[in-house]
């Protein structure tokens, strides 16, 4: 079993696809990841799953990887169920990253809205508002705190970093795309890029609200924690503190002109 | 005889628990660095709360809690008071806001027993870092009347 618990889940699960069903059973995101390279042990150690759930997952893969093997099976003693996501107790500076995923969920939301209903040639500027949202709050707010700073607590050899950083690279491919799209007036290409920048930041939000932020949470010392505050208020200070002030108008903004588009569709 | 009494000062007896422990042999190194402790003696300006992460610990905590020095006080800076029994706590809240304006510290965590009276020095707390103009996290913990951590969460 210890070769397995050092191989990245990518190839444990082509092997062994019934693992990538027990993943899922257990909330355990890996299967649909763009890299896969997370080494087994540590995904079962960055979930901090309750010690009874932990020995029932590994004993569930390793059947599945040895069905002949006599796996003792663990006692287990159900004590309390893992925290949901909205009851965990970030730190401070984690939970303003937790906070500014809120208006880009927000914006998420909107994009089937705005693919159904609008056009890019005379809603043009609307889509070029968009992509200022994207470029100006989701990445140089959001994303530029996590890669200047919260990465430099955190091992950038972890494949867990690489791949929130290559994802990271994907969202401004997507928006390049969308940019030189909404040039050509290419709706296709627009429509295209805006539903796979929406699936991205879906899947990546979620892993870190509830897997990557508490890890790290976890890491990081008192000391780090108020360093972090500090560097993160700086940072917003750098792009200007009327940032979420602004943006949040926006979205509201577009959620309104949405929801009129709904309403005169009925 | 209403039957109520108030658990800060209701009598309980833990010597049985004196069975259970180990004998540990060696002396521990105290982990406290400044003088004085008590929130009405402090300088809030003091060198050693300059951008520290500061404990502000109910009275009672570091009698409770077997391994405060180590666990809990080490590296960091301290003040202690009694939100029942201190007078005055006007002035509590005034130094804790001239440790977050003046001194800049990195983080304040509070230490309280568990019994209700304790809270108090969590809203004290809370309130000053609501007025201060800068802001910094603070962590609360809850300790058993044993010496045990109930909880330890942001605020």
């Amino acid at each position: 079993m210890k070769e397995y618990l050092n191989k990245g889940v990518k190839k444990i699960i082509t092997e062994f696809p019934e693992v990538a069903e027990i993943l899922n059973e257990y909330s355990i995101g890996c299967v649909p990841c763009s890299v896969g390279s997370c080494l087994l042990k540590d995904i079962v150690a960055i979930h901090n799953l309750p010690e009874d759930v932990k020995q029932e997952l590994m004993y569930r893969i390793e059947k599945a990887i040895y069905p002949d093997r006599d796996v003792k099976i663990p006692v287990l003693e159900r004590k309390e169920e893992p925290l949901s996501p909205e009851k965990i107790n970030y730190s401070p500076p984690i939970k303003k990253l937790v906070e500014e995923h809120m208006l880009i969920k927000r914006w998420i939301e909107l994009i089937p809205k705005l693919v159904e209903n609008l056009d890019i040639e005379s809603d043009k500027q609307l889509f070029l508002d968009g992509v200022d949202f994207i470029r100006s709050y989701a990445d140089k707010f959001h994303h530029a705190k996590e890669e200047d700073i919260l990465f430099e607590y955190v091992d950038e050899n972890l494949d867990i970093t690489k791949t929130m950083l290559e994802d990271h690279k994907a969202a401004r491919n997507h928006v390049k795309a969308i940019i030189e799209g909404l040039g050509r007036q290419d709706e296709e290409v627009v429509f295209e890029h805006l539903n796979a920048y929406k699936e991205l930041l879906t899947e990546h939000m979620k892993k870190e609200d509830e897997i990557l932020y508490p890890w790290i949470d976890r890491s990081l010392s008192i000391r780090q924690v108020g360093e972090l505050f500090t560097k993160f208020n700086q940072a917003d200070k750098k792009v200007g503190e009327m940032a979420p002030e602004k943006y949040e108008k926006f979205i509201a903004k577009l959620e309104q002109i949405t929801f009129k588009q709904k309403e005169v569709k009925r | 005889m209403s039957g109520f009494e108030c658990p800060g000062s209701r009598t309980m007896d833990f010597r049985e628990n004196d069975k259970k422990v180990i004998e540990e042999t060696g002396k521990r190194q105290s982990q406290l660095k400044q003088w004085p402790i008590q929130l009405h003696l402090v300088s809030p300006t003091a060198p050693y709360y300059q951008e520290a992460d500061v404990v502000l610990a109910a009275d009672c905590v570091a009698y409770a809690v077997g391994d405060f020095h180590q666990d809990y006080l080490k590296g960091k800076a301290i003040a202690i008071a009694c939100p029942k029994l201190d007078e005055g706590q006007d002035i509590y809240g005034e130094k804790i806001k001239s440790w977050l304006e003046d001194a800049k510290i990195n983080t304040l965590t509070v230490m309280m027993m568990q019994v209700p009276c304790c809270m108090g020095l969590l809203g004290l707390a809370k309130q000053a870092v609501e007025e201060s103009k800068r802001k910094v996290p603070i962590k609360s913990m809850v300790v058993s009347l044993q010496g045990e951590i109930l909880s330890e969460e942001w605020v």
